[in-house]
């Protein structure tokens, strides 16, 4: 691992290399925490997108992008980015690209293919010791589509799938902690609402050789429904609440790298968005607001704050 | 039959206006097709969406080539090629446009012969009141077809808004019912397109396609950040404007967190925003310590970078 660079706010890059002009929403998230990774990562990225919103951004002949993209099936992205990396090997080892050209792989997926039909292609990779990136924005959707439930998808919250006026019945899986189990070179969560932490994770993954996974917590002002001006505010509250706890693995431990104090109460975060609505009119279900908030207390005790 | 096409952007409610209107027809007794034009439609993308109503059966699909009345429930679309607010009028084609303007003003501007409609649809003190403007625009498409009645309308607001609560419900009601009594003098105007029956479609020849290159048949982009191509600055409603007396010049903060990289440092370090790209999310306003950063309505700052009014080439 080399020295890190990103001490604070003013280290975070301020060229800003990905290019304007794509079809993602005013105010996506996702979009937000691409660029700041990618102002990290550097020109030198091959991206290997699954389907999903941000497979849309390269839409011949326009691309967002300075260095590489493939587009994969939904489940594949992991497989391909075994692809490329075994073909830029092949490439360095016959001497046909310089040590310099030589560019990271990083897989570019939602929370629908990574929560759910993308899961064994990854474990996989990571069984196989890949040395690749894999960034998960995860809006909690199929958001390219509509919206409907993933695997991702918050308890109670309101989709295009589950309508009724408990919303979702599931709980949102925990990714991280199946990558932890699958012991990854390193492992961490972002938020592109806290640019620091993120710039810092996305620098240190850079220096890591291996498998190793961003996962971007991505507020989606469509499918959660509020106004894209409220992307800052809802990814800070992520945060805050404890609902979004930012954390790394790495040397075989889980760190939390902000630990909020004292956390704030989890209403006011569902409360700004249109998809827990329910929650609040006509009636207020104290029921399933209590339960979302003895989770994120629930989760912290365990952490021993 | 009747053909209506509604224009709109991401976010203004065109599929459930489309929606309404065909709901409020089948009550009428229409056979009807409703649907939104789907495609990488976004929050500020134009957005079309398609209504047939017949009294038999609709033998016609797709999207609508003939229109008998098109909507517009966002006038700054009308000069975005894309969005291709005119295309296909022919002289007993009916446009109903949102705007404050008069019929006189759009009839010079557009030099269109057919019937033109002003409805401006924001109430006082309103920017833009986007999440009524579908229900509005349906409500008032419903009376010029001079087929739905008061009620029916009213109904079908009630049954397709529903699930969203009795509030919202009765506030897109208030709307809809004023748009549809405003436009009372023109109650029937738009009459039905005449029948338009397929051609007798021929078989292809066998062509025998000789084998493209590879690079032809699956092209490469060999330049990086093609993307500045499309102009997003035309989703823009609302401008965020630095205000450099009160600027702090830490681009780092609203730098970062602008989702489409269009913030960058400009003369003097305070930030440049690109608003051939800025698609107005706000977000910068929101994230600015020092509140340097106003929203101001487009339409008054429109003068100022006329190139976001140019669409790139496709
Ligand atoms: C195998 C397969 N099933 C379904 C689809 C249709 N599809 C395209 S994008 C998408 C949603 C993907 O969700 P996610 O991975 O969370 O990305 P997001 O759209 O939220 O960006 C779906 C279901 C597909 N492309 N491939
Ligand atoms: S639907 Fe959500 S995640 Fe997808 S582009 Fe729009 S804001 Fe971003
Ligand atoms: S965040 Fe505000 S004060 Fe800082 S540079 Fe941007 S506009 Fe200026
Ligand atoms: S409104 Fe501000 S944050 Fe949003 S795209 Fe424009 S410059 Fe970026
Ligand atoms: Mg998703």
């Amino acid at each position: 691992m080399s020295e890190p660079v990103i001490k604070g706010m003013k280290d975070i890059p301020s060229e800003h290399i990905l290019g304007a002009g794509t079809a993602l929403c005013a105010g996506c998230g996702a979009l937000q925490a691409l660029h700041e990774i990618y102002d990290v990562l550097g020109e030198n990225t091959v991206f290997v997108n699954s389907a999903g919103c941000m497979t849309l951004m390269s839409v011949y002949p326009f691309t967002p992008f300075r260095g590489g993209w493939l587009y994969t099936a939904m489940a594949s992205a992991p497989a391909g980015a075994q692809g490329v990396r075994d073909a830029l090997d092949i490439l360095l080892a016959k001497k046909r690209i310089a040590p310099e050209e030589d560019m990271q792989v990083a897989v570019l997926s939602g929370d629908g293919a990574t929560y759910g039909m993308g899961l064994a292609a990854a474990s996989c990779a990571i069984d196989r010791d890949l040395d690749f990136l894999y960034i998960c924005y995860d809006n909690e959707g199929y958001g390219n589509t509509g919206n409907q439930t993933s695997a991702g998808t918050p308890h109670a919250s309101r989709t295009a799938t589950d309508t009724g006026a408990e919303g979702v019945p599931g709980y949102k899986k925990d990714l991280f902690g199946l990558w932890v189990a699958n012991r990854p070179a390193y492992a961490a969560t972002v938020i592109g609402a806290e640019p620091l932490d993120l710039a810092r994770k996305v620098e240190k993954a850079k220096s890591i050789k291996g498998p190793k996974l961003i996962l971007a917590l991505s507020p989606c002002p469509v499918g959660w429904d509020y106004d894209p001006m409220e992307t800052l505010e809802i990814g800070r509250l992520a945060v805050k609440t404890g609902i979004w706890p930012l954390k790394e693995f790495v040397d075989g431990k889980v760190v939390h790298t902000k630990t909020p104090h004292p956390r704030t109460p989890v209403e006011e975060y569902l409360k700004l968005q249109g998809r827990y609505a329910h929650l609040f009119s006509p009636k207020r279900n104290d029921a399933l607001i209590d339960e979302i908030q003895s989770r994120v207390d629930a989760y912290w005790d365990a952490v021993g704050d | 039959m009747f053909r209506i096409r509604f224009h709109g952007r991401g976010g203004q409610g065109m599929k459930t206006a489309s929606h309404i209107l065909g709901s409020a027809f089948f009550h009428e007794g229409f056979e009807v097709q409703d649907a939104p034009r789907y495609g990488a439609e976004r929050r500020g993308a134009p957005i079309f969406a398609y209504v047939r109503a017949a009294r038999g059966a609709i033998n016609e699909r797709g999207i609508i080539r003939h229109p008998d009345l098109v909507i517009v429930a966002d006038e700054s679309l009308v000069p975005v090629p894309a969005a291709e607010v005119l295309a296909n009028f022919a002289p007993h084609t009916t446009l109903l446009i949102n705007s404050a303007e008069s019929a006189e003003t759009w009839r010079e501007r557009l030099n269109l012969s057919s019937p033109i409609i002003c409805l401006p649809l924001a109430e006082a003190g309103e920017q833009a009141e986007l999440p009524y403007m579908g229900v509005a625009c349906a409500a008032a498409a419903a009376r010029l077809t001079g087929v739905i009645g008061r009620e029916s309308l009213g109904d079908t607001v009630a049954e397709e808004l529903g699930s969203l609560g009795e509030e919202v419900v009765a506030e897109n009601l208030r709307r809809a019912l004023a748009a549809f009594d405003a436009m009372a003098d023109h109650e029937g105007c738009v009459a039905e397109g005449e029948e338009r029956l397929a051609a007798p479609a021929e078989g292809p020849d066998w062509i025998e396609m000789p084998l493209d290159l590879g690079e032809q048949a699956t092209p490469a982009i060999h330049a990086g950040a093609t993307s500045v191509e499309v102009r997003t600055g035309l989703w823009r409603v609302m401008r965020p404007v630095v205000h450099e007396d009160h600027c702090n010049k830490c681009v780092w903060i609203c730098g970062s967190l602008c989702p489409d990289s269009v913030i960058s440092t400009g003369a003097g370090g305070y930030p440049e925003v690109d608003y051939d790209h800025c698609k107005g999310c706000m977000i910068c306003v929101a994230a600015c310590p020092r509140h340097a950063i106003e929203a101001v309505p487009e339409h008054g700052a429109a003068g100022e970078t006329a190139a976001t009014h140019e669409e790139a080439s496709p």
